[in-house]
């Protein structure tokens, strides 16, 4: 029922579910991931169709295309963050809106994005679509590693506190303006990278890819998922991208379903699915 | 003449919101090592002052002189580097965190390894965990909350949440602790209990005390000296005794009798 390709979707989904989820951690709702992704995606589409469309790209200059997606949504990141960041709660939520609305119109009106058509013909790196599940699944647990280590250490500590009580932690001396900003940079970078596999992976890139309705997605992965850790988002991006997919037995109904999804979930599971009791229950269980 | 510099100097603190005058004219300076009292009827100003102390809002007017050195335009975490922490009349807790993990957290320039030691998860980040959560149980055992250390800070009793603010603003390492109504809620057994407390901190922190606090027997026992405020303005500076034969005082608290 789930093939390779729909296994890559799940997975991209999760990746940029963990991009929404980031922010949040630190309490600020940015919607701005569908920017960064988008970003991420055009740049490698440009590089990687240079001198026409080839048939093949290797697997290096794909990760090289990655590494500089994620230093060039870092530099963006830092450079609307900065302003953008003094924003709260559904203000900052707009203005993320609004970068990705201009991100959108760029790439659809400069000279060498491909208009909306797009870019065509991106080269694969892989023979298979397995190729891209072991790409895709090997950065997932990259950031699962990653995620892991963030709760534990000092940044992760005071992304919480940011999130518990802002003022309160700037009055603990903790540098809230430098925790958001890493939030958001890190955010940002996952997102880029996504991007990169993503156009790779559709084989064609255009401005439709980071608009509006993926910011909307994309958070309800994180909603449904839940936020108080980043296994939600992850459950929440893999289940929301495969359940149209594997609701299309039952034709134009699935698209009701899958509203229904999205609409029941908070109000069944309001801090989402994984919450931080079923977590200490996982942990106390001893077979 | 002292010939020292006070640790802290209020220099015609002013501070207006739109047409309000929280304060107006308040000048008064703090010496290290002392409990300073802060009294006054609600409104006076007493919260807003401690506001513009932690760099939350600017003043309006006016200086204020840590060390000799003016810190206007400061942000909050900048004056608690400076050696200000303070608690919150409202509790402000991490209330999604544990009781230990609110202390830790506020422990946050304690060395603990570079972020290349934490992704690692190296001897050197493990250790500096360690010495973390010992730190941080040390401050909750001084506060009476060790054996509570795990639960969610937001299931305590209000009494021991109002001892967490203290054990978490006590983590940054204050050389000045501004409380803010820290016996609102006690009963008079524990009130009795926090004085002594309180004291005992000082001591043992080496800390500089300013207490905001509706019980006025409790800081006349506690303070050296106190100021009263009264609509925004300081209408008596003095120790214990001065203040309650100030009939100035007397008037702000019990109406003015004609």
């Amino acid at each position: 029922m789930i093939d390779n390709g729909l296994l890559v979707q799940m997975i991209l989904g999760a990746l940029l579910g963990l991009s929404v989820y980031l922010p949040m951690a630190a309490g600020q709702l940015s919607l701005a991931t569908p920017a960064f992704y988008a970003v991420g995606g055009t740049l490698a589409a440009l590089l990687a169709t240079q001198g026409g469309p080839q048939a093949g790209i290797s697997l290096g200059s794909v990760l090289g295309e990655m590494l500089l997606a994620a230093a060039l949504t870092a530099a963006l990141a830092v450079l609307v963050g900065l302003p953008v960041l003094r924003l709260r709660g559904i203000y900052l939520a707009i203005a993320t809106i609004a970068l990705v609305e201009i991100v959108r119109v760029a790439i659809l009106n400069l000279p060498f994005t491909g208009g909306a058509t797009g870019i065509f013909g991106i080269p694969q790196p892989f023979q298979h679509p397995f190729g891209y599940v072991w790409l895709s699944g090997g950065l997932l647990a990259l950031c699962g590693w990653l995620f892991q280590r963030l709760e534990a250490s000092r940044l992760g500590r005071s992304m919480a506190a940011v999130r518990d009580d802002e003022l309160a932690s700037r009055c603990m001396g903790i540098n809230t303006t430098r925790v958001k900003l890493s939030a958001f940079v890190a955010s940002a970078m996952l997102a880029g990278v996504t991007g990169v596999i993503a156009a790779h992976y559709l084989n064609t890139w255009n401005a439709r890819q980071g608009s509006f309705d993926v910011a909307i997605t994309t958070l309800a992965f994180v909603i449904l998922g839940g936020s108080r850790s980043w296994l939600g988002p992850v459950v929440g991006g893999l289940l929301l991208t495969a359940l149209p997919e594997l609701l299309r037995p039952v034709g134009d109904l699935r698209l009701v379903l899958f509203g229904l999804v999205i609409l029941l979930g908070p109000v069944l599971f309001p801090q989402g699915l994984i919450t931080p009791a079923l977590l200490e229950r996982i942990g106390r269980w001893k077979p | 003449m002292n010939t020292t510099t006070p640790l802290l100097e209020l220099q015609q603190i002013s501070r207006r919101f739109g047409g309000l005058q929280a304060l107006s004219d308040v000048s008064f300076s703090v010496e290290e090592g002392e409990i300073f009292g802060l009294i006054g009827p609600n409104g006076a100003g007493k919260t807003t002052l401690f506001n513009l102390l932690s760099g939350v809002t600017p003043a309006s007017s006016g200086a204020i002189h840590w060390r000799g050195r003016a810190m206007q335009g400061l942000s909050p975490d900048r004056h608690n580097r400076l050696g200000i922490a303070r608690t919150f009349q409202n509790l402000r807790l991490f209330s999604g965190l544990s009781v230990l993990d609110n202390v830790v957290a506020a422990l946050h320039r304690q060395p603990q390894g570079s972020g290349l030691d934490a992704l690692l998860n190296t001897p050197r980040f493990r250790r500096g965990q360690r010495e973390l959560q010992e730190r941080a149980f040390g401050l909750l055992e001084e506060l009476g909350l060790a054996d509570q250390a795990h639960r969610e800070a937001a299931g305590l009793a209000y009494g021991d949440r109002r001892r967490l603010e203290i054990a978490r603003a006590l983590a940054t390492n204050p050389t000045l602790l501004l409380l803010d109504e820290p016996a609102a809620g006690m009963n008079p057994s524990e009130k009795e209990q926090l004085c002594a407390l309180l004291s005992e901190l000082r001591e043992r922190h080496q800390l500089t005390l300013i207490v905001i606090e509706h019980h006025v027997p409790l800081l006349m026992q506690l303070c050296q000296r106190l100021a009263v405020l009264d609509f925004g303005r300081l209408i008596a500076l003095g120790t214990p005794e001065q203040i309650q034969r100030d009939p100035r005082v007397i008037e702000a608290y019990l109406g003015g009798g004609s």
